[in-house]
């Protein structure tokens, strides 16, 4: 009777196994066919694809951090520790939703300090990312020799940065690669979330178009970021965040983005297109101080800030 | 009988999963070779693009590029240059580069001097190759 029963299972714990192998095989190639149209939707990538393949029909491209902090610091905007993460509050996240999303935030985070030429407090949001790479079981990322060629970089900022933005590259790879596509939207989302936290209130502070301006382009942004988080909703604390950020969308509808194209120029010899095309934004400032107070909201109740 | 179904659905769960392994591997190493063309001069966006293409199929991402940065995008496929081919249009279908204007090149650069939505679409350059992983790369410079 035991017998019976274990090879009855032991078959269809195969089967099931064998079945998803199969499975996940066939959906590798499960990409729309080219038709040559120059047709958008039949140009997009079926949504039912594997860890290969794109989330809910596109792969999606988070502008980096690391660029706004740049624009931030050339605004003249001063250093300001105040908008970020305490590195002490790291130890508070529980579940690996939290770590995931505070992962980003981090990565954000020494961005920002290492654009001001903060040397300890990057060093110190470094350990913090190394520490919660770890518990989120993220190999070849994140180790002591990243954080030890960081330290050997001081005063090179190009450099740290660069080493900081390859190691998330090899965070997000190693993600897609184990099929925790879902952690590594977290993460995404985590770093955007923070950069627009501490852009919105630096705005509002001071008043620069410019960030301003880099603000209300976030709208596209924000639509990638909730269409990347939408297939895992069903996930427990997925819901409320997903539903915060549309919340936050409706907001960024009332800013008017115009674009208006303008043919490239190429220069061959250089290997350069020049993208003419412009984007104009126009966002009030009751508009702004609305957004500020709803990533406020949305940002600190991610860290654990009251 | 049920033996000969074990053994079967047994294999192809080996098969399946050193597929998918294989795959894997394939796309790193793949990935690592396309990171070379975006230089130390540019950092990276810090993402990790890949698709598995077969034949005609074309993977599509979405970006964002802002004004006032320089962009370098590169696309692999395979370890030799000019086995991808990628395409940008912008929001409204224009098409604003193709690589293969330009013999299939393996990366180019971008100057945007406004800020621009965009659609990135690859596919597999079917003279050279039938099917693979397909890589992008993206670096910025201010």
């Amino acid at each position: 009777m035991t017998k019976s029963y274990f090879s009855n299972k032991w078959i269809g714990f195969s089967g099931a196994l064998a079945f998803a192998a199969i499975f996940m095989v066939g959906c590798v190639s499960d990409v729309k066919k080219d038709d040559g149209g120059g047709d958008e939707n039949a140009a997009a990538v079926d949504s039912s694809t594997t860890k290969l393949m794109s989330i809910g029909g596109s792969m999606f491209s988070i502008p980096s951090p690391i660029q706004t902090a740049m624009l931030i610091e050339k605004s003249g905007s001063d250093y300001n520790k105040q908008f970020l993460n305490d590195a002490k509050r790291v130890t508070t996240y529980a579940t690996n939703y939290q770590k995931a999303l505070n992962l980003g935030v981090y990565g954000a985070d020494v961005g920002y300090v290492t654009i001001y030429d903060q040397s300890q407090d990057a060093i110190k949001y470094m350990g913090v990312i190394n520490k919660l790479t770890d518990e989120l079981g993220i190999t070849g990322a994140f180790d002591e020799s990243t954080i030890k060629r960081f330290e050997n970089n001081f005063g090179k900022r190009d450099s740290m940065l660069n080493l900081v933005a390859v190691a998330y590259r090899n965070a997000d790879a190693f993600l897609k690669d184990n099929d925790r596509m879902n952690v590594g939207a977290l993460v995404l989302a985590g770093g955007w979330i923070e950069t627009l936290y501490f852009t919105t209130q630096i705005a509002v502070k001071d008043g620069n178009q410019d960030v301003i301006n880099r603000i209300g382009e976030q709208k596209y942004t924000l639509n990638n970021i909730v269409k990347m988080l939408t297939p895992y909703y069903n996930q427990p604390e997925y819901d409320v965040l997903v539903d915060e950020l549309i919340e936050l969308a409706y907001d960024f509808d009332a800013i008017d983005i115009q674009y208006t194209y303008e043919k490239p120029q190429v220069d061959i010899a250089n290997k350069t297109t020049k993208i003419n095309s412009r984007t104009d934004v126009v966002i009030t400032p009751e508009h702004l101080q609305a957004i500020a107070d709803k990533v406020k909201t949305i940002r600190n109740k991610i860290v654990g800030q009251q | 009988m049920r033996t000969k179904t074990l053994r079967i659905l047994m294999a192809s769960l080996i098969m399946g999963l050193a597929y998918i392994g294989n795959t894997s591997a394939q796309c790193d190493s793949i990935a690592r070779i396309c990171a070379d063309n975006v230089t130390a001069d540019y950092i990276s966006d810090g993402q990790s693009y890949r698709a598995l293409l077969n034949g005609d199929q074309v993977a599509e991402f979405r970006a964002t590029f802002y004004g006032g940065s320089t962009y370098r995008i590169a696309g692999c496929s395979g370890f030799t240059d000019g086995n991808l081919i990628f395409e940008i249009y912008d929001e409204d279908h224009n098409q604003l580069f193709a690589s293969s204007d330009y013999k299939n090149t393996p990366y180019w650069d971008f100057e945007f001097g406004s800020t621009v939505d965009c659609t990135i679409e690859a596919k597999l350059n079917l003279n050279n190759v039938k099917s693979g992983c397909a890589a992008m790369v993206i670096g910025f410079k201010q």
